[in-house]
């Protein structure tokens, strides 16, 4: 054995790595200092021209409310659950459903949800109009895709439904980590439902919250596949996430120089998400 | 042991049921909405089973779209990446885990791999489409396979890495002594051993390619390249949307990858959190 066999076996994947992701980020630094038809030089010129962009803002500020609600919701939610079904369901085959049950949402195509939430949403034939009619809560028909607060809530409805489950099972299997006995000492002392969770479970959690919410963050910052078939960005463009922003730039307005400097701008954020991870966790994901 | 049922287990229980609810119901409706005729889906109230159930949405947009094609080039493409990723990834997997090679090496490697998983598509996809279209590869199943194995293998690489730490050297180094190749150790004793994780693998790559929606919709124009899930997009956004050929196409995308991870579970969270959290029932 020669000692540089692995790196000869290494060799190869590396190359085709570098050929089909590092170039085309070359690439796209290329096109963000060019005019796209022109191919002349431009400087920053498509930087600059995104602090003069107001719809790209927009876009921003609703990727915001997007990330942030979405991020809020799935964590408090599924870590809530999490505690709630740990503390109180002990049975081995009731925890086995449970994990299958929400194994579903999550490896369910983004597009069949938004086929599911198009049944849901639509007006006069969707199954949530229809049901709120029923029990008298409303009398007309809600146009939850039309309006802009009821669209940006049920895509991120979608999200939640999807995802949330992912956030229930990485604590949950997490809290399998915590020892019953000290558990139980602490709940003999008398620390309430509270003081359990913070000087007892949360210890256990602390790193694969993180982890989580890195995850999340980064996967709802380039939200693309439901919300282009829910509500395409609308109305209006009040849900235009980043994704949607760009993809229209590129393939509508075909300006693919203005859309690859945006782009290095998501790239930005991402890497910055990412960094967070493998600085906090660099111990614990790669040992 | 005390039989008593606190209050807390009574609300969890019924949590639980009311999630039960959230969660399947909204399958239910989509598969039966796929069963109904479409006069049926205009009654008001909807009927909650279809009252004439038939098979005909399925067999309208498989056939007289001709869905069945695209459901062929999911397969094709997917199934390309698949393999090709697994080669690949092995590549990287084998060498970190079974030489001795700096750690400094095998860290930055597999960070590497890793950051791949946070790679925004719509980054990639820009420059892509340029190369691509300049190429002449636009619209041909080849550029989605290539961007497919690429951005199956961060998971590959680390769910691969992970079983390679399982399984213990001494079989493989036994061999060695004996004077076996590495081939040899590798082909017939490493392997054996790991197929049932590399199979785990497999299904859960196939199923996460499958799901792919923004490459295809962006880099494939015509049924020659187009996946599965453009033809549902295509069933959704159209002006005039036939709900029960929508349900149909729907229900045949989220039965694949259902069905493939029921199969794989136990390593479905493991690979979705590479390897933090630990396999589950």
């Amino acid at each position: 054995m020669r000692h540089w066999t692995p790196y000869l076996l290494v060799a190869p994947p590396v190359v085709v790595l570098a050929s089909l992701v590092i170039y085309p980020l070359l690439y796209n630094v290329s096109l963000s200092l060019r005019n796209y038809r022109t191919g002349e030089f431009v400087g920053l010129h498509n930087f600059a021209r995104a602090l003069d962009d107001p719809q790209f803002f927009a876009s921003l500020r609703a990727t915001a409310v997007y990330v942030s609600g979405t991020l809020v919701i799935e964590v408090l939610l599924g870590l809530a659950l999490a505690l709630l079904v740990h503390r109180t369901i002990r049975s081995g085959w009731a925890r086995t459903l449970v994990y299958l049950l929400f194994l579903i949402p999550m490896v369910t195509p983004p597009i069949a949800a938004g086929v599911i939430a198009r049944l849901i949403y639509t007006p006069t034939y969707g199954v949530l109009n229809v049901l709120l009619q029923r029990v008298g809560l409303i009398r007309t028909d809600i146009l939850w895709l039309s309006e802009p607060l009821t669209a940006m809530f049920a895509v991120i409805s979608v999200d939640v439904w999807q995802w949330m489950p992912f956030v229930f099972l990485v604590c949950f299997a997490g809290l399998q980590a915590v020892p019953i006995d000290t558990a139980e000492a602490a709940r003999v002392d008398g620390a309430d439902g509270w003081r359990l969770f913070r000087h007892i479970e949360y210890p256990y959690l602390r790193s694969l919250l993180l982890l989580v919410m890195v995850f999340r963050f980064t996967d709802t910052f380039r939200v693309f596949d439901h919300v282009q078939v829910l509500t395409g960005g609308g109305p209006g463009a009040t849900t235009e996430f980043l994704s949607l922003y760009l993809y229209l730039i590129a393939f509508k307005f075909f300006n693919l120089s203005y859309a690859a400097a945006l782009s290095l701008f998501v790239l930005f954020v991402t890497s910055v998400a990412f960094s967070v991870l493998s600085r906090y966790l660099g111990r614990e994901v790669s040992e | 042991m005390r039989r008593r049922v606190s209050p807390w287990q009574v609300a969890a229980v019924a949590v639980l049921v009311v999630l039960t609810v959230l969660y399947l119901f909204p399958f239910y409706w989509m598969v039966v909405t796929a069963l109904k005729p479409l006069v049926e889906f205009y009654r008001f109230p909807p009927t909650l089973l279809p009252v004439h159930a038939t098979v005909e949405p399925f067999l309208s947009v498989l056939f007289a779209r001709g869905y069945l094609v695209l459901l062929r080039n999911s397969l094709v493409a997917c199934l390309t990446a698949v393999a090709a990723g697994m080669v690949v990834a092995m590549l990287i997997a084998y060498p970190v885990t079974r030489f001795p090679v700096p750690l400094a090496f095998r860290r930055g490697l597999m960070n590497w791999v890793l950051s791949l998983r946070f790679l925004p598509p719509i980054v990639v996809v820009i420059p892509f489409f340029d190369i691509v279209r300049k190429l002449g590869l636009y619209d041909s199943l080849l550029s989605l396979v290539l961007l497919y194995t690429v951005f199956s293998l961060p998971l590959t690489t680390w769910m691969l890495r992970g079983f390679l730490l399982e399984v213990p050297m001494e079989i493989e180094e036994a061999a060695l002594v004996d004077g076996a190749g590495r081939f040899y150790a590798f082909f017939k004793i490493l392997l054996p051993q790991l197929a049932p994780a590399l199979l785990a693998t497999g299904v859960i790559t196939f199923a996460l390619a499958w799901s792919e929606f923004m490459f295809a919709f962006i880099l494939s124009a015509t049924p020659r390249s187009q996946t599965f899930p453009i033809g549902v997009a295509s069933l959704v956004t159209q002006f005039e949307i036939i709900w029960n050929e929508m349900a149909a196409v729907g229900t045949i995308a989220a039965v694949v990858p259902i069905l493939l991870l029921l199969f794989a579970r136990r390593y479905v969270l493991v690979a979705l959190t590479f390897g933090a959290v630990r396999e589950k029932a």
